[in-house]
């Protein structure tokens, strides 16, 4: 778990631009080891917790602790640990992939040989060898992104802040970033993906801290997230046996309207139940064609909490 | 917030997040140069400047023909084109050095390594300044056959084309300061245009303006030749044997004591180039032949730099209340220069300069309290 010497704790952190407050009060924690998600709703005020992570914001009240350093007080300490990928783009044209990375190297303090290895091994972490060479101008969106991701791991820091990094990646792409950042985390170092794809987070995180209208107003393991309740979605043929089998088991449901096929919504307490109603389904010789959760654990956290998405 | 009291804090490893100030530098000049080299604008800039200088040249050289002096007034007539030029190319290589990283989405990127505010602005500005320089060394070929022509002494060369790389390099740094202050490139593009102006215009006048200020009833004691009251005849021509004689007169007049206000004019940047070189002054020969009513030899002809010096002297010397017979018959007596006043221009300049990097240099430093309305840092 997290400690003093490394991963994030921030603790009732807020921050206003004018008379906007972006961040209220958030409290958070991404433990070394693990990939923390960040999750909330556009304007929730995740990118402005990121920056004050990434130590280019002052938070107005509350602490911040970046593998155990101080982001204000001890920005260099924080900036030589920590990588940064933000939401925008920011790419400079005329300069090969391989360029900036050795710029960046170069701006971390690292020796011109070291930074070249380090670079081709990071241009190969994230497949872009082959671009290795070529203007920036000339990668598509995806490319640019890893481009960015791999620029974030230049000076291999303790720490990665990700703000929205499978934005514009291909399914080939998003499989090789989850990979990626497994393996980031199993060698120990603080991972931190903001994102509002959950179900590709469902996959990624270890836990998850939901902030909605700046304030954090759940943090969970995503083992806490499979067990809690959760919706699954049945079809059977005919869907009538369905539904008078589920209302003589006393199940309630109701039929998903946002759907292109007919489907019956219900909730469950547990996987165990879940696996009871389906036995108990096949057993009542009903055709159960599916049966299966109706979204990811993060996202039934993400519906339940009352979040306002105005 | 403080850690103080938490004994497991573990302490930084100062060594390591301290980037030598010029390797930094160095790093962020080298950014910059490839993509000004690897893009399409400078290069036609510096064609368009090529051209320009050229026909301003040729034009030149055939207006001036076989005058005397022709080398000098040439040479002085590129100094002047080639300061007016930088004046206006140095700012718009400069002037969205930050914010224009900014609105790319580069600067938050650089920020958050190891670099400090003052090494990313420093790299900024040696970019500019060296890229405004190859302005100045597209104008060589011109520069030199200007001084081929002859009449121009290496030292008043080298110290005119040394206080235009240096007035580009304050032009550089006013806008590399401007670029790191205002939000949108566009607007501090047009910010530095203005405070150039401020300078190479502005304080021309209100110099002028200023002139009203410090009029002053003085006797002004005013001398000619004519001829005595008597030796005239009848038709009003002299008789033949007449004598000229130094004749005279003094009035009261309003006259400007420009000697006070001469400063205003310092900061100017054509002040500044034409008071720091040491032009070498021809000895104008007095009018000792006088009496018949010309001239002999040269006349003094300057170029439009050393005009602009020989004016901010005679303003520093403020109103001739005396004029001699001599001065009267001598043409234009070349002024020695008295106390320079390009220092103190250059000073004032770099005040400014120096200022705006400053207040730009505070607003780099992040994490950042507080932000201008409307920007975003990343």
């Amino acid at each position: 778990m997290t400690n003093e010497f490394g991963g994030i704790v921030v603790e009732g952190v807020a921050r206003s631009f004018g008379s906007v407050q972006a961040v209220r009060d958030i409290d958070f924690e991404a433990p070394p080891g693990e990939v923390t998600a960040l999750i909330g709703p556009n304007g929730s005020g995740k990118t402005t917790l990121m920056l004050m992570l990434a130590s280019l914001l002052a938070p107005d009240l509350g602490t911040v602790r970046v593998a155990g350093f101080d982001p204000v007080t001890q920005a260099a300490e924080v900036r030589r640990r920590v990588g940064w990928m933000p939401d925008t783009l920011g790419v400079w044209d005329s300069l090969t992939a391989l360029e900036v990375l050795k710029t960046l190297g170069a701006l971390y303090g690292m020796e011109p040989a070291a930074c070249a290895r380090r670079a081709d091994d990071v241009l190969e972490a994230v497949s872009l060898t082959e671009f290795g060479r070529q203007p920036a101008r000339v990668l598509s969106r995806g490319q640019q992104q890893r481009l960015s991701l791999a620029r974030a791991l230049i000076h291999d820091p303790e720490v990665l802040l990700l703000d929205e990094p499978a934005s514009g990646l291909d399914p080939g792409s998003r499989v090789e970033l989850r990979s990626l950042l497994r393996s980031l985390a199993a060698e120990g170092k603080t991972v931190v993906v903001s994102s509002h794809v959950l179900s590709e987070l469902d996959e990624i995180a270890d836990r998850a801290v939901f902030v909605s209208r700046g304030q954090s107003v759940k943090s969970q393991t995503l083992d806490e997230a499979g067990s809690q309740m959760r919706r699954y979605y049945l079809q059977a043929e005919p869907m009538s046996a369905l539904a008078e089998a589920l209302q003589s088991y006393g199940v309630r449901f109701e039929v998903r309207g946002d759907s292109r096929r007919e489907e019956f919504l219900v909730q469950l307490g547990s996987t165990a139940e879940a696996s009871w109603l389906l036995r108990t389904l096949v057993m009542g010789d009903v055709v159960v064609t599916a049966f299966a959760p109706a979204g990811g654990a993060l996202e039934e956290t993400y519906m339940s909490l009352d979040t306002d998405r105005r | 917030m403080s850690t103080v009291t938490e004994p497991s804090t573990p302490q930084p490893v100062r060594s390591s997040t301290v980037l030598p100030f010029w390797s930094a530098v160095r790093t962020i000049f080298v950014l910059e140069m490839k993509q000004r080299l690897r893009g399409k604008g400078w290069y036609w800039m510096l064609g368009i400047w090529f051209v320009v200088i050229g026909f301003i040249f040729v034009l030149g050289t055939g207006v001036i023909g076989t005058m005397e002096n022709q080398g000098g007034i040439l040479f002085d007539l590129i100094v002047g084109f080639v300061l007016l030029f930088g004046l206006l190319v140095a700012p718009g290589l400069s002037a969205n050095a930050i914010n224009g990283d900014r609105a790319g989405g580069t600067l938050a990127i650089l920020q958050v390594t190891l670099i400090t505010p003052g090494q990313l602005l420093a790299g900024k500005w040696l970019a500019s300044w060296v890229g405004s320089l190859a302005f100045l060394i597209l104008s060589c070929p011109f520069i030199f056959w200007a001084l081929a022509l002859g009449g121009v002494n290496v030292q008043e060369a080298l110290v005119s084309l040394l206080m235009l790389a240096v007035e580009l390099g304050v032009a550089c740094a006013i806008g590399v300061g401007v670029s790191s202050l205002a939000t949108r490139p566009l607007f501090s593009i047009v910010s530095t245009y203005m405070l150039v102006a401020l300078l190479a215009v502005g304080t021309v006048i209100v110099f002028g303006l200023s002139t009203l200020l410090v009029m002053e009833e003085q006797t002004v004691r005013s001398s000619y030749y004519t001829y005595p009251e008597g030796s005239f005849d009848s038709s009003g021509a002299p008789a033949p044997d007449a004598e000229m004689e130094c004749v005279s007169q003094t009035n009261i007049y309003e006259v400007p004591n420009t000697q006070y206000i001469t400063w205003i004019l310092a900061a100017n940047p054509f002040v500044v180039v034409a008071d720091a070189v040491p032009y070498s002054l021809p000895d104008v020969p007095r009018g000792n032949g006088a009496a018949m009513g010309y001239v002999e030899g040269p006349y003094y002809s300057p170029g439009v730099m050393e005009t602009i010096s020989q004016g901010v002297r005679s303003a520093q010397a403020g109103p001739d209340l005396e004029m001699t017979c001599e001065e009267s018959m001598g043409g234009r007596q070349p002024l020695p220069q008295g106390v320079p006043i390009w220092p103190l221009g250059l000073g004032i300049q770099l005040l400014l300069a120096g200022a705006l990097l400053l207040i730009g240099r505070r607003k780099l430093t992040m994490p950042a309290k507080r932000l201008a309305q409307g920007t975003r840092i990343a």
